[in-house]
């Protein structure tokens, strides 16, 4: 995707560019929305892989069926979301899974309010069940906003220390499975692990960092290489 | 047990799998020398739930964060299957653009029960693209076979016979219902490709790749597959015209579910190292 965009910027107009052929088009709508796509994905079916291929479908949808999406008729995240929700749901049903409860908080797209979530969510067919909210919208906002803080400092820590988190969170390895994937010395996967996690309860404010009651804890640098 | 070392094993449990669970379960002599520090330290104490809900907050995140290079894969999987849309905007951005010559129209029904975890429109479009590929080798092959038929009919018969085999395979592996598939990508050279399908319960695999070049005399292209930082090699790349493929059994994608890569790789013929950078490679 080596082609400058120097056009529209709202998602209409974009469309419209991708509908023409703008590779460039595609690539900025992956990126405003590509997240969210594989974060609502992974909620329903709790596989990164199949997040992953829901993604793919979904923007290849989008390429191939671009003038069925009419802005009147609601916005790019909604219509994105809806198309990202159904492939989750065909791939859960193939496999003979129920998708996971959600919070309708956790459905709605970044511009819908609840009450528009659910109308959108009743007017596809896709409610299976009702469930209690477990947030408000201040809540939920603040949940988002912790959950970008983390990403930022997950992006911006160093290398072998973001390796470390994505092992174990990601793929859910121990520590000596992750020393085993990458052939580092177990004491070093833990100094690196105890730096990350460090720093990102650091990045979350003082509700979830390290008591200030309590000294922090020194990491050996002595087992780093 | 001090302060430091029960802060230590608290957050190193923390990013184990159920380790904060472990830990309190006191069945270890670590896990009880820290509870019984706990149980006279409120700080601690404190610290532990702190670190508990920390711990599911970060790693709820960054399970929901996609792989960084789910971008690039997402736009070649457009590139590969998307419909032919309008051509100048397209230019240099992949050989033929968007949909080059290997590329089919995709329509999209509209979401329905689907036939196997894989999907039947999604196999479909992957088996159309796979023949596609093959259908304009098999034309190139005819074309040589015509301009030199005394000299290469055998070879190129056999070459056929190998496409046929490469198209009935690709049939064989997509009609399993946990058929994969996977985009290859080139980091440094945007006109070659490639298409692999796998299927965990069978362990056959079929790759397809253009614009490889026929490798230098004494080297050839020798297909991997990496698990657990180890790379098991897997076999060669045939060539046929601008086709290279290569089918066959694979164990070390039998049960697979992710965390794998598939590669191809020049190396020396006479050699077994599979371990140089890779011209190609997607991940299972």
């Amino acid at each position: 995707m080596t082609e400058r965009h120097q056009g529209a910027t709202d998602d209409a107009g974009l469309v419209r560019e991708l509908a023409a052929g703008s590779e460039a088009a595609l690539g900025i709508l992956y990126d405003r929305y590509g997240d969210a796509v594989f974060a609502a994905a992974y909620r329903l079916t709790s596989d990164r892989g199949v997040a992953e291929e829901v993604v793919q479908e979904t923007f290849l949808t989008l390429w191939n069926r671009a003038e069925l999406f009419d802005a009147r008729m609601g916005s790019l995240a909604a219509w994105l979301h809806t198309i990202g929700r159904n492939r989750a749901v065909d791939r859960l049903r193939a496999a003979g899974r129920r998708p996971q409860l959600v919070a309708l908080s956790s459905s709605a797209v970044p511009d819908e309010n609840e009450t528009q979530a659910l109308e959108r969510a009743v007017a596809g067919g896709t409610v299976m069940a009702g469930a209690v909210q477990p947030l408000g919208p201040e809540e939920a906002a603040a949940a988002a906003d912790l959950r970008d803080a983390i990403r930022t400092a997950v992006a911006a820590m160093p290398d072998a220390e973001r390796t470390v988190i994505l092992l174990a969170y990601q793929e859910e390895l121990s520590q000596t499975e992750i020393a085993e994937r990458l052939a580092w010395p177990l004491g070093t996967v833990k100094t690196r692990t105890r730096r990350a996690l460090l720093r990102l309860r650091e990045a979350l404010g003082a509700e979830f960092g390290p008591s200030a009651e309590l000294d922090a804890v020194p990491v050996r640098t002595g087992q780093d290489r | 047990m001090d302060h430091d070392a029960t802060r230590e094993q608290m957050e190193l449990a923390a990013l184990e799998p159920a380790g904060i669970e472990r830990l309190m379960a006191g069945d270890t002599p670590t896990a009880q020398a820290v509870a019984a520090h706990l149980t006279g330290c409120p700080a601690c104490t404190g610290e532990l739930a702190r670190l508990e809900r920390a711990s599911k907050l970060i790693g709820a995140a960054v399970r929901e964060t996609p792989p960084a290079d789910l971008r690039e894969r997402t736009l070649a999987t457009v590139r590969a299957l998307g419909r032919t849309r309008g051509v100048p905007a397209l230019a240099g951005a992949a050989p033929g653009g968007l949909a080059s010559e290997v590329a089919v129209p995709m329509p999209i029904p509209a979401a329905g029960p689907m036939r196997s975890p894989r999907g039947r429109r999604v196999a479909v479009g992957w088996i159309a693209a796979i023949a596609a590929a093959v259908v304009l080798s098999v034309a190139t092959t005819s074309l040589v076979v015509g301009w030199r038929v005394d000299r290469s009919l055998a070879a190129q018969t056999e070459t056929i016979g190998a496409l046929q085999e490469v198209t009935t395979g690709t049939l064989r592996v997509t009609s399993e219902p946990d058929a994969r598939h996977v985009v290859l990508t080139a980091a440094s050279n945007p006109n070659l490709n490639g298409t692999l399908v796998f299927s965990p319960s069978t362990s056959e695999l079929v790759v397809v790749t253009t614009g490889l070049t026929l490798p230098p005399s004494g080297q050839e292209y020798r297909c991997w597959v990496e698990r657990a930082g180890e790379r098991e090699r897997v076999g060669k790349m045939f060539f046929s015209g601008d086709l290279a493929y290569w089918i066959g059994p694979v164990s070390a994608v039998s049960g697979l579910s992710g965390g794998a890569r598939f590669g191809v790789s020049l190396v020396d013929a006479a050699g077994a190292a599979t371990d140089t950078a890779p011209i190609l490679a997607g991940g299972l």
